[in-house]
C-alpha cells in the first residue's frame, strides 16, 4: 500500500455486495477500508429484539434506526411525491438488507439482457450473459446458493436453462408439501413450476450450519443458514479489510482531473473525516449511492443519477384452498410460475412471475377473524382450518425505465449528521399495467384450479425492494452513469457495486447478480492497482 | 479406490496382473492403515484443493507452531528419496532421511510398535499410491529456543522410546489385542488422551485417563464408570467413533471431530468393534469429576419475563448484556432448546444429557461455543457456528455457566479470563513454563559434575 493513500480502495457500505467486493480485494492482497453508516451488531442480539417484538410482521423493526442511520420504515426517510409509495425494507448495520431477505439468488436470463433488441422496448444491458457467467458462479459459490442444475429457469419447460459453467454448489432443499400440492394440481394445468435457486446452506456451508425451516428468514435467521452479507464483511476483515461503523459518506471530492480523491464521513459523535484511496466502491444501494453522487455533484454529465428507478412492481393473491396444503413449513418461498417470465408477448406487455410464499400465516388468519368478530372456540377452529389451507401467490412485473421515476436528495429533510434524506417519485408504467389482466387470468385459473376460494385477488400494487437503474449501465457516456465493468463514465477510479446498475429489471431478485457484478468490478480493480 | 486403475495400468505395463494385484492390494492396505493413523490430520495441503499430504498445516503445541510436512512422493519437497528404511526410522523412531530429529508432534512414540509388513504397506503407498506435490508448506517451524534445537530430542528419546514392534499382553484375547494395536499404534488415542509428564512425555501410569489439548479436554477413556467411559456400551462406543455422535451421551467436537471425520469413520466395522472392545476393557483410573450441587436445579429462566431489545432505540443495538438466560436463549434455543433438551431426531443434541455439558471441566464446552463444531460423520455433516466474535469471554463465561448451571447443576462460576484462558490453548505446560528454570539447573548440574570430575583429576 502506498504511503500517499489511506487505503488502496475505500468500499461505501457493507451489505452483501460492499462486502463481497471488499473481500475480493483484500484476499488479493489490496488494502481495504469499509465504510458502515450503522452499527456491528451479533445475530443473537437482532434475535432478540425479534422475538420481543411487537411488531412481528414489521420487517425492519428488529434492526436499529439511528437518527444517524435510519431504516427505510422511518416516517421521515422517504419523502414520495408519485402515484405509487415506494417504501422498500432497507437496513443499515454491517451486512445491510441480506439480513432480512428471502435469499433468492436467481440469474437473469440471456433475453432479459436483450430487452431492447428483442422485443422493441425499454434498455439493453451493455454486455451478454456469456460475459457475465462466469462471475454470477463466483457469486453463488460466495453466498452459498443451492438449486437445480437441470430446470428451465426460463419457464418455458425446455433444457435446463440459463446456460452454466458450472453447477449450483448445493443441491435443492426438499420440496415442501405446499409445493408439491400446487405443483401438482396447477402445475398439471400447462403452469411450469421452478425451483427458487436459494442462499440458504442446505448442509454446512462456509461457517453457516444447514437451514432447519425456523421459516423466519424475514426479518432474521435465528441460526445464520441463510446468507446474509454480515459473512463477507467478516471474511473481508479476517482478510486484512478495517472496517469502521457509524461512518455515513456524504461527500465524494473530485481531484483536478477528474478523478475522485477522497471520501467524506461523518460519525454520529460529530467527528468528519477525509480517507483518501486510489480507488472508490460505492455500495450503498439503489437509493442511498445516486444521493450520494448526487450531494457530492459527481459521476452525473449524463443527467441520468437517480433516473430510471424500477421495483418489480407487483400484486397478491390470497386465497383458501380446497384442501390442507400447510403453508410455513420450511424456508419461506421455495419457487413459482414462471410462464410468462420470457416471450414474444414482452414487446406489448411486462414479463410476470408468480412466486408461491410460505412464510406462516397465522398471524394473518387470526387478525382476519378477529376482525370479523370471530372469537372463543370458533376462533381456535376455524384459525387451525384456514391456517392449513391458507395460500399466496406473490407477483411480481417487469418495469422499465423512465427518467420521471427518480430518487433524489431530499430539500426539506435532513437525517441526525445534516446530510439529506431521500425524495422519491414513482408511477408504475403502462408497460406493467398492460400485463396485469394476464397475472389476474393467472389468479382466477390458480383458484379454480385448487377449488379455492378468494381472500384477496385486487392488492394493488405492492412494494418488491428490488430497487434498479438509479446508477443505470449503459455503452453511452450520454445516457447511462456506469460501463459494463460498474465504472462511472466520469471519474475512471470510481465504481458502484449496488443493484441499482441494472438497465432491464426482468422479474427476478436481482441480489445475486448484484454480487456477480460486484465480485467483477472488484477484479477489474485488483488488475489495475 | 481412486488411484486403482491408473495404478494396475501402470503396473500392468511392466508385470504380470498376478503381480500387480498384489502391489495393489499392499498399496490399499498401506491406503486403509494411513487412514486408520489418521496422517492426513496433520498432513493435508492447507491449500484450497486441502491437497493430500502436501503438509502445510499447523500444529500449535505449548512450544510454539510446528508445520506439518510434505509427504507426498516429491523427490526435492517431500520424501520421495526415502528407502524403505528410511521410512521406517521416520515412522518408529522419529528421525528423517538427513538424519535430524522429529518433534514428537508426529506420533513416533506409538508408530514404533507398527509391525514390520504394515510399514512396508504404508510406504508402498506412500511412494506409488500418493501423488507428488512439488512444493513446500508455504509456513516453517518455528519453536523458540532451546526447543528449536533438535538435537535435544535426542536425549528425550533415549528416555521416551524403545522402537519395539508391538506386542499384545499374554493372554489378552486376538480381537482384543487386535484392538490394542490399532488404539495405540495407527489411532494413537494415547496422544491425545494420555496426559504428559514434565517432560512432555505420555504418563503411562495415568493411561488413556485425560489431558488437556489446546483448549480442549480429551477426556478419560479408561473403562472407570464415573470419570472414563466405562458406562458406555460397546455399541455405544461403535456409534461414537463412526459418527462422531451418541444421542444423549456424547458429541465429538474439535480434534475428536477431526479424528472421526479423518479417519474412524473409514475404518471397516470389524476394526471399530476391536477398538471399542479393547478400549472397553482399559483399565479404569478414577479421576476428578465435576462437583454437582447438592440443591436442585434452578429454575430456568421465564422467557416471557425477558423483555429487552424494544422500545428505546439505544437497546436495539446494546449487545453488552452478560445475563447467560437471555444470551441462551437468543443465541442457543433455536437450536438446542429452551429446556436444553435438543431435537427430537437428535440432530440438535440435547444439552441435558450431554458429556460437554456435566465434564469435569467446562473446556469443551466453552470451545464448542467459542470455536464451533464442525464434522462430517458417517451419517450426516454436522456444523454448528461459532459465537466467539459474536460473544465477549464475559459473554461465553455467561452461557458456559448457564448451560452447566441449569443442565448439568454444576456452578463453575466461570470467568471471562477463565475463557480466555481456555480458548487461547489452556495454562502452559510445566516444561515451557519452567524451561528456563530448568536450563539453569541443568547448567548448574553441569558445572557441578566437571567440578567433581576436576577435583577427582586433582587427587
Amino acid at each position: 500500500m502506498s504511503n500517499e493513500f489511506d487505503a488502496d480502495v475505500i468500499v461505501i457500505g457493507s451489505g452483501a455486495l460492499g462486502s463481497n467486493a471488499a473481500y475480493t480485494l483484500a484476499k488479493k492482497g489490496k488494502s481495504v477500508i469499509i465504510l458502515e453508516a450503522g452499527e456491528k451488531i451479533p445475530r443473537w442480539k437482532i434475535v432478540e429484539n425479534f422475538r420481543n417484538s411487537s411488531k412481528k410482521e414489521n420487517y425492519n423493526s428488529p434492526y436499529p434506526n439511528e437518527p444517524w442511520a435510519h431504516h427505510s420504515y422511518d416516517e421521515q426517510y422517504i419523502e414520495n411525491t408519485g402515484s405509487f409509495e415506494l417504501r422498500p425494507g432497507m437496513l443499515k448495520l454491517v451486512g445491510g438488507t441480506t439480513w432480512h431477505w428471502a435469499a433468492a439468488a436467481w440469474r437473469y436470463i440471456p433475453n432479459d439482457m436483450k430487452l431492447k433488441t428483442l422485443y422493441g422496448v425499454g434498455r439493453d444491458w451493455p454486455m451478454e450473459y456469456s460475459e457475465l457467467e462466469p462471475y454470477y458462479l463466483k457469486a453463488e459459490l460466495a453466498l452459498g446458493v443451492c438449486g437445480s442444475d437441470t430446470e428451465d429457469q426460463s419457464g418455458q419447460g425446455g433444457e435446463a436453462w440459463p446456460p452454466r459453467s458450472g453447477k449450483y454448489p448445493m443441491e435443492p432443499e426438499g420440496e415442501t408439501y405446499l409445493f408439491q400440492r400446487l405443483k401438482d394440481r396447477i402445475g398439471s394445468a400447462g403452469f411450469n413450476f421452478i425451483h427458487e435457486p436459494n442462499a440458504r446452506a442446505t448442509r454446512a456451508y462456509d461457517t453457516r450450519p444447514a437451514c432447519s425451516g425456523n421459516n423466519n428468514c424475514m426479518p432474521v435467521c435465528p441460526i445464520g443458514a441463510m446468507y446474509s452479507g454480515n459473512v463477507h464483511a467478516q471474511h473481508a476483515e479476517d482478510e486484512g479489510a478495517k472496517l469502521i461503523t457509524d461512518a455515513t459518506a456524504y461527500k465524494l471530492e473530485k481531484g483536478p482531473n477528474g478523478d475522485i480523491v477522497a471520501v467524506h464521513y461523518r460519525s454520529s459523535k460529530g467527528d468528519d473525516v477525509r480517507l483518501t484511496a486510489k480507488y472508490f466502491i460505492v455500495a450503498a444501494h439503489g437509493l442511498e449511492t445516486p444521493k450520494l453522487l448526487l450531494i457530492s455533484d459527481v459521476a452525473n454529465s449524463s443527467d441520468q443519477v437517480g433516473r430510471n428507478l424500477m421495483d418489480h412492481t407487483g400484486m397478491g393473491l390470497t386465497f383458501l384452498a380446497d384442501e390442507e396444503v400447510w403453508m410455513g413449513r420450511g424456508a419461506v418461498q421455495q419457487g413459482g410460475i414462471f410462464n410468462r417470465r420470457d416471450g414474444e408477448f414482452r414487446r406489448d406487455y411486462a414479463a410476470v412471475k408468480h412466486a408461491v410464499s410460505n412464510g406462516v400465516p397465522n398471524m394473518k388468519v387470526a387478525r382476519r377473524l378477529i376482525e370479523q368478530g370471530v372469537f372463543g372456540q370458533q376462533l381456535d377452529e376455524r384459525l387451525r382450518d384456514e391456517a392449513s389451507r391458507w395460500v399466496e401467490i406473490s407477483t411480481v412485473f417487469e418495469m422499465l425505465p423512465h427518467q420521471s421515476n427518480r430518487v433524489e436528495a431530499s430539500t426539506t429533510r435532513k437525517d441526525a449528521l445534516g446530510i439529506p434524506m431521500l425524495k422519491v417519485h414513482y408511477d408504475v408504467d403502462d408497460y406493467v399495467k398492460a400485463a396485469k389482466p394476464y397475472a389476474s387470468a393467472d389468479f382466477a385459473r390458480f383458484v379454480e384450479l385448487m377449488g379455492g376460494t378468494v381472500i384477496e385477488d385486487d392488492t394493488g400494487w405492492q412494494n418488491r425492494d428490488h430497487l434498479m437503474g438509479t446508477v443505470i449501465m449503459g455503452d453511452d457516456p450520454t445516457d447511462s452513469v456506469v460501463n459494463h465493468e460498474c465504472r462511472t463514465w466520469d471519474h475512471k477510479n470510481l465504481f458502484l457495486a449496488t443493484t441499482g446498475v441494472i438497465p432491464a429489471s426482468g422479474v427476478i431478485n436481482p441480489t445475486l447478480t448484484g454480487v456477480a457484478l460486484s465480485i467483477r468490478a472488484a477484479e477489474i480493480i485488483d488488475r489495475e492497482i | 479406490m481412486k488411484f486403482s486403475s491408473t495404478l494396475l495400468f501402470a503396473a500392468g505395463l511392466v508385470s504380470a496382473s498376478v503381480m500387480a494385484d498384489d502391489a495393489h492390494d499392499l498399496i490399499s492396505k498401506g491406503q486403509y492403515l494411513a487412514t486408520a493413523a489418521d496422517c492426513a490430520a496433520c498432513h493435508n495441503g492447507t491449500d484450497e484443493q486441502r491437497s493430500a499430504f502436501a503438509g502445510g498445516y499447523t500444529i500449535d503445541s505449548p512450544m510454539g507452531k510446528i508445520i506439518a510436512s510434505n509427504i507426498t512422493p516429491s523427490k526435492q519437497f517431500g520424501i520421495g528419496n526415502y528407502t524403505e528404511q528410511q521410512f521406517a526410522d521416520a515412522l518408529r523412531k522419529g528421525i528423517a532421511a538427513d538424519g535430524s530429529h522429529l518433534y514428537p508432534a508426529m506420533p513416533y512414540t506409538a508408530y514404533q510398535g507398527l509391525t514390520d509388513a504394515d510399514v512396508k504397506a504404508l510406504y508402498a503407498y506412500f511412494m506409488q499410491g500418493v501423488r507428488a506435490v512439488d512444493k513446500a508448506p508455504t509456513e516453517k517451524t518455528e519453536l523458540a529456543f532451546p526447543f528449536s534445537v533438535r538435537q535435544a530430542m535426542f536425549g528425550w528419546n533415549l528416555l521416551y522410546t524403545d522402537a519395539k514392534p508391538f506386542e499384545a499382553p499374554q493372554g489378552m484375547a486376538a480381537n482384543v489385542a487386535h484392538g490394542k494395536y490399532l488404539s495405540d499404534v495407527l489411532a494413537h488415542c494415547g496422544t491425545c488422551h494420555t496426559p504428559r509428564n514434565a517432560m512432555m512425555a505420555e504418563d503411562n501410569s495415568q493411561y488413556l485417563a485425560g489431558a488437556a489439548l489446546g483448549g480442549w479436554y480429551a477426556p478419560n477413556i479408561t473403562s472407570d464408570k464415573e470419570s472414563g467411559i466405562g458406562n458406555w456400551s460397546q455399541q455405544q462406543l461403535e456409534q461414537y467413533l463412526k459418527t462422531g455422535s451418541v444421542p444423549n451421551l456424547s458429541q465429538a467436537g474439535g480434534p475428536m471431530a477431526e479424528a472421526v471425520e479423518h479417519s474412524f469413520r473409514f475404518l471397516t466395522d470389524s476394526d471399530i468393534r476391536d477398538i471399542a472392545a479393547y478400549i472397553k476393557q482399559v483399565p479404569a483410573i478414577s479421576t476428578a469429576t465435576a462437583k454437582v450441587r447438592a440443591n436442585a436445579t434452578p429454575a430456568l429462566t421465564n422467557i416471557n419475563e425477558v423483555i429487552t431489545g424494544q422500545g428505546e432505540q439505544k437497546t436495539l443495538a446494546d449487545s453488552s448484556t452478560v445475563d447467560g438466560a437471555k444470551l441462551y436463549d437468543n443465541a442457543c434455543a433455536s437450536c438446542h432448546g429452551r429446556n436444553g433438551q435438543g431435537t427430537a431426531d437428535h440432530f440438535y443434541p440435547s444439552l441435558t444429557s450431554n458429556t460437554a455439558v456435566t465434564a469435569a471441566l467446562p473446556n469443551n464446552l466453552v470451545m464448542a461455543i467459542s470455536h464451533g463444531l464442525s464434522r462430517k460423520g458417517n451419517d450426516v455433516d454436522v456444523l454448528m457456528p461459532a459465537f466467539g466474535r459474536d460473544m465477549s469471554d464475559a459473554q461465553i463465561a455467561a452461557v458456559s455457566n448457564y448451560v452447566r448451571l441449569h443442565f448439568g447443576n454444576i456452578d463453575d462460576g466461570l470467568t471471562a479470563k477463565d475463557v480466555a484462558s481456555i480458548t487461547s490453548g489452556g495454562p502452559a505446560p510445566f516444561l515451557v513454563r519452567y524451561i528456563n528454570l530448568l536450563m539453569a539447573l541443568g547448567a548448574i548440574i553441569v558445572l557441578a559434575v566437571l567440578f567433581a570430575l576436576f577435583r577427582r583429576k586433582k587427587h
